[in-house]
């Protein structure tokens, strides 16, 4: 049967007019608030010409806000990765008393408002803060420096893999481990060969959400960095200064970076749905 | 290896899943554990394989303590009832997996690990879907080779939770036969789980009735079906009629206004005919007749209205010439009596 005889013979189809509307709808509002702030985005870069463009790189600044954003990711996403599939292990696997609890409090950083978040640190290890002296007294600096800036980070992201991973470890339950356990592997080689690539692509899908979570966080970075420029901006911060500076060139430019991720999280994001689709079909 | 379960009592919560239970297994015999669900069969058998652990009570294999063993441990196949291989792994892996986890100084060599696994995929018949995914096999392929990979590692028991429980009937009844064939070439002690009193007959060499967390009767398919120690067991093993009745001097009365005594018969132990014959007879009408298949299945009320299945030959159907709505007589041939609680 051709594909026409057979959406003729369905009863739920909807008439031709209004699937073209709703296409249309849908292409225009991505056009809108998808392609053009992106057309924008790089077309304002490039609006000096190349090499305007990579001219901005060479500001100190700007180098320092990069590798800042790097750094925090690069502590941020392995930690979150162990915590988040450590998580969702205890909690697909076993029952334990405060079970939900625990689920609840792996939500939080979703519910609550990352400015929150940074004031929370401020609140604990400000000069002002719980552990203010102390710190001071060691010569420790959390607030307006690297370590704030990594643990805000930390704390946004963290319920990312955790979430990816949950409902896919509970769905899975503990028959393979148990299996497993019964042949002889030890809790180790279970945790390789079993659990893990059970949940890889969920896993790999929940560590790029992180990540891009991670390198474009503003609010809670924004509120425990201070923003000593060359020393505690991330690049989303950077972009922020450079744009009230009036220098919209530079800002446009580093804001094709964070662009670049965000698109290169899209296909990576593609591909393992794609993956993990042919795997299930 | 045999296997001794001796007083073992598992609670989870305020349930009481296993209260007191005493197993022997002798060496080399096939067990099935059958009962109906929340019977504490499977809580049974994982407390043997050590998935479980008593609350108290001990396990020994060939009179050896190993309570306090893991399941790793144990050295026993387990096989699921949800088959439970490893999905990206081929059936090659998943077969070899047992192999190629054991520590670095007993672990067999590549070449030997290949023909062991392809000695069992021959054993299971599935020699060409070697490098299939478990996604890509039929349910009874899937348990077969849930089966080889629980062999692979030449377990000391061999334990079976609803084996082929998710099946269908047709490979499920090809799959039993085959087991049981497997059985007798290898002789390895087997546990088997089941709520189906037909599977757990035609299989194992003894049958232990469970019910409420307690082994109420242990012995052959026989004795269990013919000698049931309890109204429990009668009335699990295979349709039964329930009467009352009292027992005068050794020689039963079924009568519906006894209460001191539940009386049992067999559907195929109740003879339709025209005429009174015994004590026992009573009357009755028929109102439902199947006769697709070997044996005509017979429903019918009471003179005192209660419900009757009978089950007659296709032969002393046609010389009845039984028609719906037809009064008849029924005759007890043989009755199992127990004393009402």
């Amino acid at each position: 049967m051709s594909a026409a005889e057979f959406a003729g013979t369905r009863s739920t189809v909807e008439p031709a007019f209004v699937r073209r509307l709703l296409i249309a709808i849908a292409v225009v509002f991505l056009f809108l608030f998808l392609f053009l702030p992106l057309a924008v985005v790089f077309g304002t870069a490039l609006s000096q010409g190349i090499g305007m463009f990579f001219n901005t790189f060479t500001d100190a600044g700007t180098q320092s806000s990069i590798w800042l954003t790097l750094l925090a990711a690069l502590v941020a996403v392995p930690w979150n990765t162990v915590f988040g599939l450590a998580a969702a292990w205890a909690i697909g696997k076993f029952e334990f008393f405060g079970k939900s609890a625990l689920i609840t409090l792996i939500d939080l950083p979703f519910s609550v408002s990352p400015v929150v978040a940074g004031l929370v640190y401020v609140l604990l290890f400000g000069a002002q803060g719980y552990f203010g002296p102390w710190l001071q007294r060691h010569n420790i600096h959390i607030i307006f420096a690297v370590p704030g800036i990594v643990l805000a980070t930390i704390f946004v992201t963290f319920p990312f893999v955790a979430r990816e991973l949950l409902p896919m470890m509970q769905a899975q339950g503990n028959d393979e481990e148990e299996a497993a356990l019964t042949l002889g592997a030890n809790g180790w080689q279970t945790f390789l060969k079993v659990t893990l690539p059970n949940v890889k692509w969920a896993l790999l899908y929940g560590i790029i959400l992180c990540n891009a979570r991670a390198m474009g966080e503003f609010g809670a970075v924004q509120v425990v960095s201070g923003r000593i420029e060359g020393l505690t901006n991330t690049m989303p911060l950077q972009i922020e200064l450079l744009y009230s500076d009036y220098r919209f060139v530079a800002a446009y430019t580093v804001a094709t970076l964070l662009a670049m991720l965000a698109l290169v999280t899209l296909v990576v994001k593609s591909i393992v749905e794609w993956r993990t689709g042919e795997r299930q079909a | 290896m045999s296997i001794t379960a001796a007083g073992i009592t598992k609670r989870f919560g305020s349930f009481t899943a296993l209260d007191d239970v005493d197993l022997e297994i002798p060496d080399g015999q096939f067990v099935a554990l059958l009962g109906p669900s929340g019977s504490g069969k499977t809580t049974l058998l994982r407390i043997i394989a050590g998935l479980e652990f008593a609350d108290s009570g001990s396990i020994h294999f060939d009179g050896q303590d190993i309570s306090k063993r893991t399941a790793r441990e144990r050295r026993v196949g387990f096989v699921f009832q949800h088959y439970a291989l490893f999905r990206h792994m081929t059936v090659f892996e998943n077969i070899a997996f047992g192999l190629r986890v054991r520590p670095r100084n007993v672990r067999a060599g590549e070449a030997q690990i290949r023909s062991k696994v392809h000695d069992l995929l021959g054993l299971i018949q599935l020699e060409n879907q070697a490098g299939r995914y478990p996604s890509q096999l039929s349910g009874g392929q899937r348990q077969r080779v849930a089966l080889a990979r629980a062999l692979a590692v030449e377990p000391s028991v061999l334990l079976l939770d609803e084996p082929f429980g998710a099946l269908d009937a047709k490979v499920r009844q090809e799959l039993r036969r085959w087991l049981r064939q497997l059985h007798d070439e290898v002789h390895i002690t087997s546990v088997f789980v089941t709520h189906d009193q037909e599977e757990a007959l035609e299989v194992a060499d003894r049958v232990a009735v469970m019910n409420e967390g307690k082994i109420v009767q242990i012995g052959t398919p026989d004795d269990v079906y013919d000698k049931p120690a309890t109204s429990f067991v009668y009335n699990f093993l295979g349709n039964v009629n329930l009467f009352h009745g009292r027992v005068d001097e050794g020689t039963t009365y079924i009568h519906p206004n006894e209460t001191d005594h539940v009386v049992f018969v067999r559907p195929h132990l109740l003879e339709i005919a025209r005429e009174a014959a015994g004590p026992n007879s009573f009357r009755a009408t028929v109102k439902h007749i199947n006769a697709a298949g070997p044996l005509v299945k017979v429903e019918a009320v009471t003179e005192w209205g209660a419900p009757v299945n009978v089950e007659t030959t296709q032969e002393r159907f046609r010389d009845l010439s039984l028609v719906k709505g037809d009064e008849i007589y029924i005759n007890p041939r043989d009755v199992a009596v127990f004393k009402e609680k």
